[in-house]
């Protein structure tokens, strides 16, 4: 008994054995296939690591010889507007470490590519077809390379390639295209310095791909500002204060932020907060940090704007009765406010550039765009970009304090506009007409005082002013 | 000229007078003054009672530079009193303690018999509301126009409309005759044009006195003419009570009613300008008066 199982069973292994092969033999899909091993593409982004659709390219694609097949043909579709036509195919077939001498003919033809082997290709062998020329859809995205094959029992369906991530054409990606084809711009580049610091294809890219870093730059500090003016000014009344304790919090608050770095203050705000587990937005917590800090720079500048109004306005104020607040919000604050505006744009414009320190601790702002760019490019362009990014907004700005200080200054000699007389002075003699027609100039300040002189006589005895 | 013709004859007026011997030299003044404003002699005497009086006014900066020393000073209604002296004799100090912008070392200064000294900040903004100032440089708001500098108080402090504030703002700058000068903001103005806004700032606020702290001594001379002209005027009219520290000795003689002379921090003599003009009785008076004229 138990012989006989034991030879029924050896019979059974072999006849399943048997049959497995024949299977095997007759449909050799499944276990014989062509494998796909990958499909990459050569990036084709100017200062970047991207695959960019609808621009030339080179697709390589690998596959093995698999299972006893004999690969006479290989066809590769791409998806959407992909095309190969136009394309050049290397073929290359490697035995092991050795390579192996496999002959065919590309034949594209729109998004499909078909390789004829002059003779099949056999088991064992790695194939690879590297395409020159081909483009990718243009819209960009997860491109999959399909496509069939033919072995000696006919066509079979080739496996889908893990998908290649390709970047979207845009009239950005063109205008950098149709730099890379220029002369004059490959000879621009040729110069160590110009290609360094100045390669066009770049700053184009970088001009805009920074824009998102340079608004929220903008936001920051516009949103900051004035949460730092409200600050600043409360700080700066404190320590002007007879109050010995509002006066002593005041000066170690402004002393505390003036007196170390930005850098420092942003660094404990960031990794300080999260360690109490208070997290915070980190484009709140930088808004937060800006306008703390500016806010004690600020609080110097109100300061010694209110010391700056003579002692004499406020005993004007005092004299008409008004009260400390009344004082200084009617006369004194908003002479104050006329005295700082350039000093404060001054601020204005360090706390913009300042918040480029913020890129030490991830936001997202111009810095770290242009820091991100270099790194992948290995070019300085992308810092240039943000120079000018920042310049474009500093620039006007020191332009305005220029206006600003020249305007105050005329004024305060008794320039400026002037306004109209009123028709009362039409009434007096010649000469009050003369002023009244108000040429602007500071001499003339003192023509009128005669001729007024004389008015005021009138109008205190009428009857006797030719006396005068 | 009329003006000064009138005043003139004002003076002779004061003459008339019969001063009473024992009487001193401010009550005399007084008794000229009453006259001269037609009240009667019974209503001195009786006395309605000074509208600024100082009683032993001292005051020290640093504890060290004495500056007034037991100044005795009463000042009535309507009257024009013009305090003289040389530098550092302590009369602007004086002046300044009325309002108290200058806190007084002791004594007491009393308004319509108000104590005025040693009372919280929100009181003193209420005493100073009738206390009007003219000063020295003027101290316009440079951001505002003459207009607003003559309506803000009146606004922020007399809580009056804009129209009225603006009304009674026009009215006094035309007074002063820069009825055709209230949009310009103080830079564009000349020094007598300022001084003038100044004026119209003090006076607008109806003050029960109005203190001049030498207010022309800044001024161009050719300027100086027509601010004291204004303050004339506003003499003139009557109903003002004036203290007016000046070295505008033409003025004194003119305008005031009585004249103090001052030095080293002590009322040294006053009483009628012509008196202490013409005889003066204190030798340092009759060397400074010397001096000047």
């Amino acid at each position: 008994m138990t012989h006989d199982k034991r030879l029924g069973k050896t019979r059974f292994a072999a006849l399943v054995t048997t049959l497995v092969l024949a299977l095997t033999f007759l449909f050799p899909t499944g276990a014989f296939a062509l494998t796909t091993n990958k499909a990459t593409a050569r990036p084709n982004e100017k200062g970047g690591s991207g695959v960019i659709g609808g621009l030339d390219t080179r697709l390589t694609w690998e596959g093995t010889v698999e299972g006893g097949e004999q690969v006479s043909s290989i066809v590769l579709t791409l998806p959407g507007n992909g095309s190969f036509d136009g394309a050049s195919t290397k073929i290359t077939a490697l035995e092991g470490l050795s390579r192996a001498n496999v002959e065919g003919e590309a034949t594209a033809a729109g998004n499909t590519l078909t390789v004829d082997f002059s003779e099949p290709v056999s088991e064992g062998l790695l194939l690879r077809l590297e395409v020159e020329g081909m483009r990718f859809p243009s819209e960009g995205g997860d491109i999959v390379v399909s496509g069939t094959y033919v072995n000696q029992s006919g066509e079979q369906q080739l496996a889908d390639s893990k998908p290649i991530k390709t970047i979207a054409n845009t009239a950005l990606q063109q205008m950098v295209a149709a730099l890379d084809a220029s002369p004059a711009v490959e000879a621009w580049n040729s110069n160590p310095f110009l290609g360094m610091f100045f390669k066009p294809q770049l700053m184009l890219t970088a001009l805009f791909s920074l824009v998102p870093g340079w608004l929220l730059c903008l936001m920051i500090v516009v949103i900051a500002y004035p949460f730092a003016i409200i600050l600043g000014l409360i700080f700066a009344l404190m320590k002007i204060s007879k109050h010995p304790l509002l006066r002593g919090i005041a000066i170690v608050y402004i002393n505390i932020l003036r007196g170390t770095p930005l850098f420092l203050q942003i660094y404990i705000m960031f990794f300080g907060l999260p360690m109490m587990n208070i997290n915070i937005d980190n484009n709140v917590l930088g808004v937060i940090v800006i306008a703390i800090n500016a806010s004690a720079y600020l609080a110097e500048i109100f300061r010694a704007g209110i010391q700056s109004i003579p002692q004499g306005q406020y005993e004007a104020a005092s004299s008409l009765g008004m009260s400390y607040f009344q004082t200084m919000f009617s006369i004194i604050l908003p002479q104050t406010v006329r005295r700082v505006i350039p000093t404060v744009t001054s601020d204005f414009i360090t706390s913009y550039k300042d918040t480029s320190l913020l890129s030490s601790v991830g936001v997202m702002e111009l810095m770290m765009f242009s820091k991100n760019l270099t790194s992948v490019s290995g070019n300085m362009t992308p810092y240039v970009a943000a120079a000018i990014f920042y310049l474009v907004v500093t620039l006007p700005l020191i332009k305005v304090v220029t206006i600003v200080e020249n305007r105050m200054a005329h004024a305060e000699r008794g320039g400026g506009h002037r306004p109209k007389a009123k028709t009362a002075a039409a009434q007096g003699d010649s000469q009050d007409e003369s002023s009244a027609a108000g040429t602007a100039v500071h001499a003339e300040a003192l023509e009128p005082e005669a001729s007024t002189m004389g008015s005021a006589l009138t109008s205190l005895s009428p009857a006797t002013a030719q006396e005068v | 000229m009329a003006l000064l013709k009138n005043k003139q004859h004002h003076h002779h007026r004061h003459h008339k007078v019969d001063v009473p011997p024992a009487m001193d030299a401010e009550a005399a003044a007084k008794l000229a003054f009453m006259h001269d404003k037609k009240l009667s002699k019974h209503a001195f005497f009786e006395g309605e009672h000074p509208v600024v009086r100082i009683e032993h006014l001292n005051k020290t900066f640093d504890g060290e530079t004495i500056v007034l020393r037991d100044v005795n000073l009463n000042v009535w209604n309507g009257e024009i009193v013009v305090v003289l002296g040389p530098s550092g004799s302590g009369k602007s100090t004086m002046l300044r303690c009325i309002n108290l912008l200058e806190t007084p070392t002791a004594g007491h200064i009393l308004i319509e018999d108000d104590e005025i000294t040693g009372k919280p900040a929100k009181e003193v903004n209420f005493i100073r509301r009738e206390l009007g100032m003219v000063f020295q440089s003027f101290n316009l708001f440079p951001h505002l126009t003459a207009l607003e500098n003559v309506m803000i108080g009146q606004t922020k402090v007399l809580k009056k409309s804009k129209e009225e504030a603006r009304a009674e703002a026009i009215k006094q700058l035309e007074a002063v005759g820069l009825g055709d000068r209230i949009d310009y903001k103080p830079p564009q103005l000349s020094g007598g044009q300022q001084q003038r806004v100044a004026i119209a700032r003090a006076v607008a606020m109806h003050p029960k006195v109005l203190l001049f702290d030498e207010p022309t001594s800044a001024l161009d001379p050719e300027l100086v003419r027509d601010v004291l002209n204004v303050m004339k005027e506003l003499a003139l009219h009557g109903d003002m009570t004036m203290i007016v520290v000046t070295h505008e000795m033409g003025f004194a003689r003119d305008v005031a009613d009585r004249v103090v002379f001052m030095e080293g921090g002590v009322v040294v003599e006053q009483g009628l300008p012509e008196d202490v003009f013409d005889h003066p009785q204190n030798e340092r008076t009759a060397q400074f008066l010397g001096s000047i004229e």
